[in-house]
């Protein structure tokens, strides 16, 4: 018996027979259960044809209505192939490879006894979700459709909002054994074609088996792996998509990702949320201030805590000292670790509520509320002011809505709390300032992390808060973009 | 190999990293005792190089809401020390925990020991110790501060810390005291400047003699007579300091007036009686509002030093007893400004003659104004304004301006009711 690889670069032979023999071994017929091969004679012609598909990924109606049926019921001895049958005739194959490619694609082939090809129609039916809400970036005000699983569908949902001809979805195979397909979507009028290319060649030096979606793909192509920043964004809504495409960005889509990648992303893009514009501005750039009280809530307030009541306790009004002094007074614990236990364990609380099986969830949150407030207080394992100061550094992390920069803010906060625990406030303010060396320090795909704020370039200036929607005239500089004005001053 | 060194070498700086730094200067914030407030006296040994320190410290525990304590809210203790500093470690021989000077509210200083020419000497330990804040009030009391804080048990307000905290900001406000003016940053910045005397903040538990005044001001701390059941403690006029050493008592009025020219120092609306023009019976309360700057005008340069000074005043009229109708009549009007023009100078011209003959030096803060009129510094110090300000003639002027009548301004026309 010849070797499998190699038959796969082998034409395929005009006798029927031997090909679908040869098709068999390739799929395990009879081992692969929902591989069909159907065996009939077309008349007219009068020739034997089979048809190859997984039914499991077809849609079983339309090959038996659009393509059997019409091969069966012809009478012409004439007519051409293509014009017997109504379904749509994707190609001809004489490579094994590519006819597998294809039945593995979900479309189904036609081999005819005597014609050394195969014909390819399109019958593909993947089962998958519906087009749902979003579920992690919710919006009150605002489009309501999410991304879901099914690439086709995620094109069409950008498709609806940009009707243009320059939207260019352009696809390329990322792994070899899987075939994975990714698409790079971009303005074929905006996007600056260094930046395209950076991100195609980043994507073709891949040598991978397998992709299976874009929160795997990111991780092969980010400029930083081992930063505590993310510099991709991911965004589950179509609209917030568009916008960074019509800015000039580019976005990868891929099958079984129920949202698409946003390069370059810097800090704002993070810290944006699509609600900021759908709000008028004064509403808007209120839950901005919001947002950024919440991060700087998040990332200090246990740190000052602990520096406060271990270096500089002069800065505490009296009474609230004393206050403190007393509760404290029964602790058996220094801050630091009073901090770090109540920290530790919101954070376990926050994993294990996501973890947990729907019934229960309910549950969790009670038992975390009720052990780790009253309890933990009562039993003089935590003094109350700590609970307050830890439940609200983890509520207010909530409101961060990207999950990576959440990620980024909760753990940092923990160096701030170490640093303050050993230095005081001189020592958060040294890890201020080297956090924020650092944050100038790197790129995502060429692009500062903190442009336009630092270095400066011609932009909209969205960066903690937004303009008013008309005088936001520019796409952002640092994309380079090939037309920087998106509207013209109106009076 | 190379990974493992540098992995290595990284772990072994950040080790280094709490060895060499202030990290042991942490203490937590339940082990720290509070001193709320120091109290100063001469010591009763006959030692003189050394005082008696008196530590007021607050318990926290009496702050807590929950499981109300039997606890007592403060503790006092007192012992002979060198210094404000070495008394630090000498409290730990009774007090548990370390002693921590940054909830400290006041400094009370005894009358005799401020009097000591000495006295200058422990106040500058204060400047060594960091965590002693230079707006610390400092107050001085007639009795010995041991008795003093014996004695001042104040009845709502038994955490101390706000007690001190609400009665200075209050009792400066009415200006009674010259608090924003007498803190120990003020103190040293006065004493060293060598020019102008400092108003320290006057206080005494002890009653004297009751002093029956008309007016409402004019009193010493502890000679106003408050019934009730009270506490003992009185706060009013102030203690004036020249060179760092205490040499006088200015009363109520005095440092109400000192106070108001004062160009460093705001104060809000003080209420103040004043005699009715009219009527010799009654007299006319008032608020008086500063709304305009006081205008000083300097000629040091001539033989004979002058200083003009004119006090705008805005004063409203709160009530009259003598129901005289002010309001219609402008003639009237006219000689009720003029009344209280007369007793706002009289006033003032006898704390300036009482400056210039028994302290030799002003609490006013004008040599300050009057560094302006030199070009040096040096020409400053030569025309030596302590030496030279006793001989200055000084003008005062005061302008009042009668601003409204009440609420309502009008009054009833008393002979008719009578009727």
């Amino acid at each position: 018996m010849e070797d499998l690889t190699t038959l796969k670069n082998k034409a395929i032979d005009s006798n029927l027979e031997d090909t679908i023999e040869i098709l068999k071994k390739f799929y395990s017929v009879p081992l692969n259960q929902d591989i069909v091969i159907r065996n009939f004679s077309i008349s007219g012609l009068d020739k034997k044809a089979t048809v190859i598909y997984i039914n499991s990924i077809t849609d079983s109606e339309k090959i038996e209505e659009h393509i059997i049926r019409p091969l069966l019921t012809n009478n012409s001895t004439e007519k051409k192939l293509e014009n017997i049958s109504p379904a749509q005739l994707l190609n001809t194959h004489e490579n094994f490879s590519n006819i597998l490619q294809d039945i593995n694609n979900g479309n189904t082939a036609l081999l005819i006894d005597g014609e050394p090809k195969a014909y390819i129609f399109s019958s593909s039916k993947f089962q998958g979700r519906s087009v749902e809400k979003p579920l992690n970036e919710v919006v009150v005000n605002g489009p309501k459709e999410a991304f879901n699983e099914n690439v086709i569908d995620n094109i069409s949902l950008l498709r609806k909002k940009i009707r243009n001809e320059n939207l260019i979805f352009e696809s390329i195979t990322i792994s070899k054994n899987s075939n994975n397909v990714l698409y790079i979507v971009y303005m074929k009028d905006l996007a600056d074609e260094k930046l395209l290319q950076n991100i195609k060649d980043r994507i073709n030096s891949l040598d991978i088996n397998s992709i299976q979606n874009l929160s795997l793909l990111e991780q092969y192509i980010e400029d930083k792996v081992k930063s505590i920043f993310p510099t991709i964004l991911s965004t589950e809504r179509p609209d917030r998509a568009t916008s960074f495409l019509e800015d000039g960005y580019i976005v990868l889509l891929m099958d079984n990702s129920p949202d698409s990648l946003v390069l370059p992303a810097t800090f704002w893009s993070f810290f944006h949320n699509s609600e900021d514009h759908y709000l008028r501005f004064i509403f808007g750039n209120f839950i901005r201030l919001l947002r950024l009280l919440a991060l700087l809530i998040t990332l200090f307030i246990s740190a000052l805590y602990i520096a406060i009541t271990n270096y500089h306790v002069e800065m505490v009004p009296t009474d609230l000292l004393l206050a403190i002094s007393a509760t404290r007074e029964v602790v058996p614990f220094p801050t630091i670790i009073e901090i770090l236990m109540m920290e530790i364990a919101f954070e376990l609380i926050r994993e294990g509520g996501l973890r947990v099986p729907n019934p229960i969830g309910p549950t969790i949150g009670i038992v975390g509320a009720l052990i780790l407030g009253q309890a933990a207080v009562e039993a003089n394992i935590v003094s109350p002011l700590v609970v307050i100061i830890v439940a609200l550094s983890g509520l207010c992390s909530f409101a961060i809505g990207d999950m990576k920069l959440n990620f980024s803010v909760r753990l940092s906060r923990f160096l701030f709390i170490a640093s303050a625990a050993i230095f005081g406030f001189y020592g958060m303010t040294a890890v201020l300032t080297i956090g924020i060396f650092y944050l100038v320090s790197f790129y995502s795909f060429g692009v500062p992390y903190l442009a336009p704020m630092t270095p400066k370039y011609i932009s909209s200036k969205d960066t903690f808060f937004r303009k008013i929607l008309k005088t936001e005239q520019y796409r952002p500089g640092y994309l380079k973009p090939k037309d920087i004005v998106k509207k013209k001053e109106s009076q | 190999m190379n990974n493992i060194k540098r992995g290595s070498l990284m772990l072994f700086f950040i080790f280094l990293i709490p060895l060499l730094s202030g990290c042991w200067d942490q203490t937590s914030i339940e082990e720290r005792a509070y001193v709320v407030a120091i109290g100063l006296d001469k010591s009763k040994s006959d030692n003189e190089n050394q005082i008696q320190i008196s530590y007021i410290i607050a318990n926290p525990e009496f702050s807590k809401k929950e499981a109300m304590t039997t606890e007592p809210p403060m503790e006092t203790i007192t012992f002979d020390a060198n210094d404000i500093n070495v008394a630090r470690n000498k409290a730990n021989t009774v007090v548990a925990k370390e002693i921590s000077f940054n909830l400290l509210s006041v400094i009370i200083v005894s009358e005799e020991l401020a009097k000591d020419k000495n006295f200058i000497r422990w106040m500058y330990d204060a400047t060594k110790e960091r965590e002693i804040k230079r707006d610390t009030p400092l107050i001085v009391v007639k009795e010995e501060s041991t008795k003093f804080f014996k004695q001042n048990q104040p009845k709502l307000e038994s955490r101390i810390h706000k007690y001190y905290d609400l009665i200075l900001k209050y009792a400066s406000k009415a200006g009674m005291i010259p608090n924003s003016h007498s803190n120990l940053g003020r103190y040293y910045r006065i004493t060293q400047a060598d020019a102008s005397l400092f108003l320290g903040i006057y206080g005494t538990s002890e009653k004297s003699e009751y002093k029956r005044s008309e007016e409402e001001d004019n009193f010493m701390a502890g000679q106003i007579e408050i019934g009730g059941e009270s506490n003992k403690v009185q706060f009013m006029g102030s203690a004036v300091f020249k060179e760092g050493q205490m040499i006088g008592t200015l009363t109520g009025e005095e440092t109400r007036a000192a106070v108001l020219i004062n160009e460093g120092l705001n104060m809000g609306s003080i209420i103040a009686t004043y005699k009715d023009p009219f009527d010799d019976r009654y007299r006319v309360t008032t608020r008086i509002l500063q709304k305009e700057d006081i205008k000083i005008k300097m000629d040091l340069k001539s033989p004979l030093p002058t200083i003009d000074v004119s006090i705008p005043l805005y004063i409203d009229i709160l009530s009259q007893h003598s129901m005289v109708d002010y309001v219609n009549d402008s003639e009237k009007r006219e000689r009720l400004k003029q009344s209280i023009e007369e007793e706002v100078t009289n006033t003032y011209n006898k704390l300036i003659k009482k400056t210039q003959e028994e302290f030799k030096g002003e609490p006013f803060g004008w040599s300050l104004i009057a560094r302006k009129e030199f070009l040096t510094i040096k020409e400053f110090e030569d025309f030596d304004w302590m030496e030279t300000y006793p001989e200055i003639d000084v003008n005062l002027t005061v302008k009042v301006n009668i601003g409204n009548f009440g609420n309502q301004s009008k009054v009833p026309e008393l002979e008719e009711m009578r009727d």
